[in-house]
């Protein structure tokens, strides 16, 4: 199979894996960390569409909810990350879409994990979840995943085309 | 068409195996069926988060010095001015300290209890969305963590060990919604269960005694527990800094300040003993020297 085309997902994960928590949660940021991940599940997901995006998503979140210092319930992350891959590569199926486009479906996506994160964890019983941090975490979780994204999108897609070029022969 | 109907099916599985996961781990909880997954996670971030932490841990901690720059000027007048009130109350205080220090040599305090300390590194720490106050150490299994075990730093208490793996260690914060740690009162020796509150900067504090004094300023210790885990006892938490509810009332909730400033922390110790080196010595009662007995008359 493409095992190339997994290879560099799983490679991309790991990579934002490891700098979310340990080189972008431990600075000072106002009000949330950047949502990296998060970004680079979007920018697969318009890389290779709803298959992988779906996927990709799984993935990122299930590592994100297993990578230590995680301690929240396994499975939550992967299945909001899911459905973001999978809705964002519906989007975007195949064609090259605008910058500013792609950017923009990003940061709406973002905001959207954080309120679906929130919600199915107050949904399932976690007392740590205090509403009144989720719209401080959503207006700078928007502001991080649009610059993210103004980086990681084209980035990752650029990288894609070098990597597996037989995926975007169309 | 055909991609259409694949695509809505690969997400249909995903969504079924994650909430399987979900429902599988809160039914576990921990140490349940999906422990073995979390412990091949923590063997294979671990040494990457590691890595990671070493290469970046200069820029940290030039980000972290720009960011407090306004502060620093503060900071030394503030340490200044203790240091002269510090400096009065040492001084007044001698006498005190010597009867102190003669009670602790009676009873063999200071020399009994020894607590062993490994200096650890904070690499990770996790997505301030996802409401968990947890950070990954430097020192894991192969160093001799366990969980349970206390982990402080200069300030005071930081948090507990909660899942170890071979290279790191996973600590929730005493900040977290999720931890409680016994705490007593340094003064009036009043105890109570001390309360995360998911914000950085505050702690509460139920005290089992309604009518127990306690007012601004007071310090708050660890209670300590069996065998020093989860918490040992004696190490600072934070200080009262209001009491809500009135004496009698049925709760009555203390709040505190964190004396660890869990935001810029960077090296933390974890307690790996508390062993006594000899049983304590007993205080037996000497009987008084009877005076000389006056013969003849």
């Amino acid at each position: 199979m493409r095992w190339r085309q997994a290879l560099l997902i799983i490679t991309l994960l790991v990579v934002a894996v490891v700098i979310e928590l340990t080189v972008l949660a431990p600075l000072p940021w106002w009000g949330a960390t950047p949502p990296l991940v998060l970004v680079v599940v979007a920018a697969l997901a318009f890389a290779f569409g709803p298959v992988t995006g779906a996927v990709s998503g799984f993935v990122g979140g299930l590592l994100l909810d297993l990578a230590p210092p995680a301690v929240a319930t396994v499975g939550l992350s992967a299945l909001v990350f899911t459905i973001v891959g999978y809705a964002l590569g519906r989007v975007f199926d195949a064609d090259e879409r605008p910058l500013w486009l792609t950017t923009v479906v990003t940061t709406m996506a973002a905001g959207a994990s954080v309120i679906a994160g929130a919600a199915l964890g107050g949904l399932l019983g976690d007392e740590r979840v205090r509403w009144e941090d989720v719209p401080g975490f959503f207006a700078a979780i928007v502001v991080y995943a649009a610059f993210l994204s103004l980086l990681c999108v084209p980035g990752i897609r650029a990288l894609s085309r070098r990597v597996v070029p037989e995926s975007f022969r169309r | 068409m055909r991609d259409l109907r694949r695509a809505r099916l690969v997400l249909a599985l995903l969504i079924l195996t994650s909430i399987t996961l979900i429902i599988i781990d809160l039914r576990g909880g921990s140490g349940g069926p999906l422990q073995p997954l979390r412990s091949v996670a923590a063997a294979i971030f671990g040494p990457l988060e590691r890595g990671a932490a070493a290469v970046v841990s200069p820029v940290r901690s030039l980000v972290d010095g720009v960011s407090s720059w306004g502060d620093q000027q503060d900071l030394i007048d503030e340490l200044q001015a203790e240091n002269e009130r510090l400096r009065v109350a040492v001084d007044t205080n001698a006498v005190e300290r010597a009867r102190v220090e003669a009670l602790d040599a009676l009873l063999g305090l200071a020399s009994d209890v020894s607590i062993d300390i490994v200096p650890a590194q904070v690499i990770a720490v996790g997505p301030a969305q996802g409401f968990a106050w947890t950070v990954t150490i430097d020192v894991g299994s192969r160093d001799g963590a366990e969980t349970g075990m206390s982990v402080l730093n200069g300030g005071g208490l930081v948090g507990r060990i909660v899942s170890v793996g071979p290279d790191t260690a996973t600590v929730l914060l005493v900040v977290d919604a999720t931890s409680t740690v016994g705490g007593r009162l340094a003064g009036s020796a009043q105890i109570g269960i001390v309360a995360g509150s998911g914000r950085q900067d505050l702690l509460t504090m139920q005290l089992l005694d309604p009518l127990a004094p306690v007012e601004s300023g007071d310090v708050v210790v660890t209670f300590g527990s069996q065998g020093g885990r989860p918490y040992a006892p004696g190490i600072p938490i934070g200080v009262v800094e209001s009491v809500t509810g009135t004496p009698g009332q049925l709760t009555r909730v203390a709040n505190l300040t964190p004396y660890a400033d869990v935001s810029t922390m960077s090296i933390v110790g974890v307690v790996v003993s508390q062993d006594r080196v000899a049983p304590r010595p007993t205080v037996s009662a000497v009987p008084l020297p009877t005076e000389p007995s006056v013969s003849g008359g």
